[in-house]
This record gives structure tokens, sequence and C-alpha cells, in this order.
């Protein structure tokens, strides 16, 4: 089964060379979207082209979103002949020693969800957050997932044909757990290690809440 | 009292035809647009000059007073041009993620073939 590795990445200047060093190390094709960053993120990644193979990098001239970014690498990937692909999120919060966790996953299900414990380094807050998320989507969709929002995911390219997700920014992570249950994908989860290195970045208050909205939209039109 | 706040809206819609009149000649809005324009804030002169010509409607429609008729009618007409701008808005950003996601993917697409 090929697998590929998608990272999409949005001014991540400070941490996306570390986490790019340890994913290269697992010999697995990656594809880095950087989705339109005004930093340098695109000159520390051009030299990974050079000495890493094969690595590619894909870039949006503007800044889409997360959910973009996942689309457009994922894409590339089964262009590229890939069977299932791995998202992860270039902040360095997940960990390169799972990544054989979700390879291992992708072999008999459709869809693998990472999943933080309270006991990895989730805030709080964002765990509380979390888990009422949860339990609104099986409320409203009858599908539980124990960490709705976590980016370290893999999807396999048939599943991906049905799940191809609308949402271009931080709904994606949401949208692909509804759609799973909606198209009756074989799923699970597997526990990952966190690491949060950055406290502004990644689902604010207000992403949270436009993600609610479109749950609500979600149920009423699908 | 009455003639002040008249002065002020015929003010602000005298300025609001200004703006139409700018956005016409950069060439934001076409001649159809610019018409209803001015079609609106001519209207909404006539209302502001001489009230009393709604007062019938507000009969018709068993409104209490004529200023609620026109405060429901000036809700119902920003929620149409809302509703537009957001559909406006959406259409045009799922042109652009396609128009930027093709870009980025205009490569991968000649390597895997």
């Amino acid at each position: 089964m090929d697998i590929f590795i998608v990272i999409p990445t949005f001014n991540e200047e400070r941490h996306i060379k570390n986490v790019l060093k340890d994913v290269v190390k697992r010999k697995l094709p990656i594809i880095v979207v950087n989705d339109g960053s005004t930093d340098a993120t695109a000159e520390i990644l051009s030299p990974f082209t050079i000495h890493h193979s094969p690595f590619t990098i894909l870039t949006h001239r503007v800044n889409l979103g997360k959910g973009a970014a996942m689309k457009t690498g994922a894409e590339a990937a089964f262009a590229f002949g890939a069977d299932g692909v791995i998202f992860m999120d270039s902040d360095g919060q997940h960990k390169v020693s799972d990544l054989p966790k979700f390879v291992e996953a992708l072999k008999k299900y459709d869809v693998v969800l990472g999943s933080r414990t309270l006991s990895h380094g989730v805030p709080l807050v964002r765990f509380l957050g979390n888990k009422f998320a949860s339990m609104l989507i099986a409320s409203l969709f009858g599908i539980y997932v124990s960490d709705l929002v976590c980016g370290y995911r893999a999807i396999t390219k048939d599943a991906y044909e049905k799940v191809a997700w609308e949402s271009s920014g931080y709904a994606v992570e949401t949208e692909m757990v509804i759609k799973t249950a909606k198209y009756g994908l074989k799923y699970c989860e597997v526990p990952v290690e966190t690491v949060y290195l950055d406290n502004v970045k990644g689902v604010t208050i207000l992403d949270a809440f436009n993600i609610l909205l479109d749950v609500f939209r979600w149920r009423l039109t699908k | 009292m009455i003639v002040v706040l008249q002065f002020l809206g015929v003010a602000f819609a005298l300025a609001m035809v200004y703006f139409a009149m700018l956005n016409y000649r950069r060439g934001e809005l076409n001649g159809v647009e610019i018409f209803f324009w001015f079609l609106i804030w001519a209207a909404a002169i006539v209302v502001i000059v001489f009230p009393d010509l709604l007062r019938t409607f507000s009969r018709t429609f068993l409104f209490a007073r004529l200023f609620d008729l026109i405060v429901i009618g000036a809700l119902l007409f920003v929620v149409v041009l809302a509703s537009r701008a957001y559909i406006a808005t959406k259409r045009m950003e799922k042109k652009l993620e396609k128009y930027v996601r093709s870009e980025a993917l205009k490569d991968v697409k000649i390597k895997s073939k």
C-alpha cells in the first residue's frame, strides 16, 4: 500500500524545519502544501526537495485555509498513485513516532483518526470544548469520535472520493467525521501524543463558532 | 426637529448617490445597477420629504404608525442586500479556491501523466 504524508502549512517558519527533519526519516513520500505563507516558510521548504526524495511542495498563492490545503495535498498524492494519505499538522504538535499506527490502521480501515487525551498535553479548555463537540456530533449524526478536531488522521483513496470535503478552513476535520458516518465508512481512532508549542495558533473561539454554524447547516442540508 | 431629520436624511441619500456615482465611474457598477441605485435613493428622498405619501400604504398593511412601515421596509431591503452580498462572496470564494488550487496542482498533473 503506497502511503503519502500530506502536511498543510501556513506561516510556520518556527517549526516546519524540525517537523520535516523528523518526517523525512520515515522514508515515506511527502507532500507539503504551502498555503500562501508570507513568512520564510517557502525558503525553509525549498532545500528539502533537493536532499529528500520523493518530496513535493505545492504552493497556494493566497491563503485558502487548512481544508483547501489538505484537499490539494490529497489530490496530488492520489494523482501520484497513493492508496492512502496521512495528514499531519506543521506546527510540531504531532509526533512522528505515531506514524506507524496510522500506516498499520490504514490497511484495515477507510479512515483513521488521531485521538489526543488529556494526559497527552491538551489544555483543559480545549479538551472540554472538544468533548462537547464530540457529543453534539454524536447526537446529530450518530457518530462518536473522542477527538473531533485532531489534525493527525489518515484516509484511503476510495474513502477520499466519497468524503471529499467542501470546507476550506478548520471545519474540515468535523466535516470528514460527519461524511464518514454518512457513507458508512470503516473508521478507527488511534491514540496520539501532542505537544502544544504555540498557544495563539490553531482553532480559536471564532473558528469554533463558525464550525458550530457549519454543523447545524450540514444537519439541515445533508 | 422633523425638518432637521428630513434634512439629514436627504443629505445622507445625496451622499449615497455620490458614492454610487463614484463606483460607477470606477467601473464597479454597470449602467443598470447605477440606474437602480438612483431609483432607490430618489425614492428614499421623496419619502423623506413627503412622508405622508406612504400613509395610505401603512393603513393598507395595518401598520399602527408610518414609522413602523418605513423601518420594516428598510429592514427587508437590508436583509435582501445582505443575502445577495453573502451569496456573491461565497461564489467568489469558490472561484478563488478553484483557481488557486488548480494553479498549485498544475505541475502535479503534468508529472503524473
